[in-house]
């Protein structure tokens, strides 16, 4: 986001377009939950928010339930609100998120959803769209940043015209993408007059939800036959009757692009649903009446499909012809675009793809905790998390991820499952985020039923993963401003647990002491849960404590046994094959020298300057 | 019309030259349209940016139609290089002479003699864009990173580019 004050277009991420759509529409209060890739929206907020001084409230909220909740109660107040999130932060926001949509909402709500078709980053590859449908909301789908950027300021103008919470769904290839977008005006805040109380409504007992639920229906039904959102919009006019493709979204610009590059498919009509809940069924129903095939391409459920009626012309996820899992890339949709016009698809060799895999960063905090967690521990069963440190992985100190906060639900399950005979243990492994997130009922659960496990709250100050979020023990807000931060030892001692230890991970000795001491109050001592914060900043912050430490191998005492590289998977390490030696990458080093400690030869030495 | 593929490890800054270029195309009022990598592939995982001039929709670049293909890395070249559509050319940071298909620059080394390998991005791109045909000059890359208020990063960003350039033609 660039500052140009003589033009109004810019290359904008389109995250970045629908934060400014946010302000644009003249919202009040944005509340939102880390995740990708969603977590741009917020924080192009702070920089809108500073260049337009716009009064705008914006916080990161603990979890995605409570970012709704907030919204929510912003628009009651009679002000514009917006809550932003990953699709399943939905998950975890639908109690207040189905439930607002039978009471409705009184200043315009947005709920920015974000999917990720791949999947990328995410645990599942869920369209938000069938959600939007389940929970009875209409969803706008935003197909290039600058679509978003103006479906951000119509969704508020629905959500208050209708007085329906309104999501809006951009996919990965909206929100991650850049575009040259051209800026509207700024608006003042809106607002539609101060709250009347009434509990008939806000506060509707289940008599009066049969009221609302009806009201809903018939807003619905508004929507559908009135906005033009619903309508499907010719994008390309092929004006033939052979084949006709109806899509939306993200998807709809790989089909343009597809079909505008390729002579041969000039005679397609492609039709593109701005609002693909509820969309106009008789409208798209009139087009596959009137095209020998209509092809369905939609991400990534077959949300308008199922809206026809009369499937026995459409070809698409329902018929099996468009495939039922992974992103619908511009390579595929070609290939569903020309079979389906009964033409040759591009014979494709599938590219020799080898990703490296992600590893955390040298230096990382999470490294030699989870190093030593595995060397006190050994065999047991490692419950992880949703963070950086799912990368465990690779260490082999993660086993299970399951879902945000998981890591100790699960634990509290799997210590019932073991039997006596085992002497089974197990570690759970949870990042400070996340442990704020929906780790701290789970905890108070395994306090109050004595479940033996060991937690190890990974306290790297930040929200790492998504980009370096403030958390709740931060001091300050998104955009600065003071913040009480929560004590995490409070917290944890406020749960109920009797032991609780602080260490710093890069302290061998004492993070190994500490270990050890959680594993006697738990197993030997069979006194319950046991928690231990390992604590220090994530290397990506700025004010991260690096060392000027350098490291070398001594070739003559390395015995090649490859602990650094298979066990504490260092990323600064390299066995040069050829010269059938280690050494270090001293621009990866971080210069933490946990790895002095760690190597069984001894050869890793100071490095002098 | 002008399609080109960024590639390289998670913190090499791809994200950066991206939108480098975007927002020197935007200022020339050039219809442009990218796609980057964010999330769990960015701890050191590889990453790639599609970056697009011209009239397109799709933020992606479909295999065998990119210009060109930018590598910060070379064990990256080929897990893109089927993006390159025929007769288009790599631009590598690796050390070793050019070939037919692939321009060569030893850009870490490069980065690391002015005092910061993170430097070896922008040397890269000051080499392409000496490349027949690359879409925007060094000069234009000059005068937008001349832009950052910061004044070391400035400098030494001018300088990387500058080195870049000057061994793409020759003068280094």
């Amino acid at each position: 986001m660039t500052q140009h004050t003589h033009s109004d277009v810019r290359f904008l991420m389109g995250n970045e377009a629908i934060g400014r759509g946010i302000i644009e529409a003249g919202c009040s209060v944005v509340a939102a939950y880390p995740g990708t890739p969603s977590s741009e929206v917020l924080e192009s907020l702070v920089r809108w928010k500073r260049e337009a001084n716009h009064p705008v409230y914006l916080e990161w909220s603990i979890n995605e339930k409570v970012a709704i909740e907030v919204a929510y109660g912003a628009s009651l107040s009679g002000v514009r609100s917006a809550a932003v999130m990953k699709m399943v932060g939905l998950n975890v926001a639908s109690d207040p998120f189905l439930s607002a949509a039978y009471l409705g909402v009184r200043g315009g709500m947005v709920l920015v959803v974000a999917d990720d078709p791949g999947p990328h980053s995410s645990q599942t590859e869920q369209d938000s769209r069938f959600f939007a449908w389940f929970a009875k909301v209409p969803v706008l789908d935003p197909g290039t940043p600058a679509e978003a950027l103006e479906m951000t300021r119509r969704a508020f103008e629905l959500s208050e015209k209708y007085e329906v919470p309104v999501v809006l769904r951009p996919c990965l290839r909206v929100c991650h993408a850049r575009q040259n977008v051209r800026l509207g005006e700024l608006h003042p805040s809106v607002e539609v007059g101060p709250f009347k109380k009434n509990w008939q409504r806000w506060a509707a007992i289940p008599r009066f939800r049969l009221i609302l639920h009806k009201e809903l229906n018939e807003k619905l039904k508004t929507i559908r036959t009135e906005e033009p959102d619903a309508k499907p919009q010719a994008i390309v006019n092929g004006s033939g009757n052979t084949l006709a493709v109806i899509t939306s979204g993200s998807v709809s610009s790989h089909v343009r692009d597809v079909v505008d590059s390729d002579q041969r498919l000039a005679g397609i009509d492609v039709y593109k649903v701005n609002l693909p809940f509820p969309a106009d069924a008789d409208a798209l129903q009139a087009i596959v009446d009137a095209h020998e095939l209509t092809l369905m391409v939609e991400e990534t459920y077959p949300v308008l499909e199922l809206q026809l009626l009369d499937r026995r012309k459409v070809e698409g996820r329902q018929s099996g012809f468009v495939p039922s899992q992974g992103e619908l890339v511009p390579e595929t949709v070609e290939d569903l675009i020309v079979s389906a016009a009964g033409l040759q698809p591009t014979l494709r060799t599938p590219p020799q793809v080898k990703p490296r895999r992600p590893t955390l960063c040298p230096g990382c905090p999470h490294r030699p905790a989870f190093f030593m967690i595995r060397k006190v521990f050994g065999k047991a069963v490692y419950t992880g998390d949703i963070g950086c440190y799912t990368l465990g992985i690779n260490m082999g100190a993660v086993d299970t991820c399951l879902c945000m906060g998981a890591s100790v639900g699960m634990a509290g399950g799997f210590v019932r499952g073991f039997k006596a005979e085992e002497e089974a243990t197990l570690v759970a492994t949870i990042g400070d985020s996340t442990f704020f997130h929906s780790g701290v009922p789970a905890l108070i659960n395994a306090v109050h039923t004595k479940s033996p496990f060991v937690l190890v709250i990974m306290d790297n100050r930040i929200t790492a993963m998504t980009g370096g979020q403030p958390t709740p023990a931060s001091d300050y807000l998104v955009d600065g401003a003071a913040a009480t931060p929560v004590d995490m030892e409070r917290l944890v001692t406020g749960c109920g647990v009797d032991f609780l230890q602080v260490v710093d991970p890069y302290d061998h000795d004492g993070l190994e002491d500490t270990l050890q001491k959680a594993r006697a109050f738990t197993y030997d001592e069979r006194k319950g849960v046991s928690v231990v914060i390992t604590r220090r900043p994530c290397v990506r912050v700025p004010n991260a404590e690096l060392s000027s430490d350098r490291f070398l191998v001594n070739d003559e005492v390395c015995d090649h046994c490859m602990t650094c590289i298979r066990d504490l998977e260092c990323p600064a390490f390299h066995y040069r094959k050829d010269e059938k030696r280690m050494e270090i990458d001293t621009d990866l080093c971080t210069g933490c020298g946990f790895c002095v400690h760690v190597c069984p030869a001894q050869a890793i030495e100071p490095k002098k300057a | 019309m002008y399609e080109i593929i960024l590639c390289g490890r998670g913190g090499q800054g791809i994200v950066f030259l991206t939108r480098l270029i975007g927002d020197i195309a935007t200022e020339r009022g050039l219809g442009v349209i990218s796609s980057e990598t964010h999330g769990m592939a960015v701890r050191g995982g590889s990453i790639n940016s599609h970056l697009r001039i011209g009239p397109f929709y799709s933020p992606l670049i479909r295999e065998g139609r990119a210009d060109v293909l930018v590598s910060l890395d070379p064990a990256e070249t080929a897990n893109n290089v089927h993006f390159l559509k025929p007769g288009g050319v790599t631009v590598e940071n690796s050390p070793g002479p050019d070939d037919s298909a692939v321009r060569r620059i030893d850009a870490s080394r490069l980065a690391r003699e002015i005092g910061r390998v993170q430097l070896e991005n922008v040397v890269v791109l000051g080499f392409a864009s000496t490349l027949a045909g690359f879409p925007v000059s060094s000069e234009e890359i000059a005068a937008r990173l001349s832009k950052d208020p910061r004044e070391t990063v400035r400098a030494m960003n001018l300088k990387a580019l500058e080195l870049g350039a000057a061994f793409g033609s020759g003068r280094a």
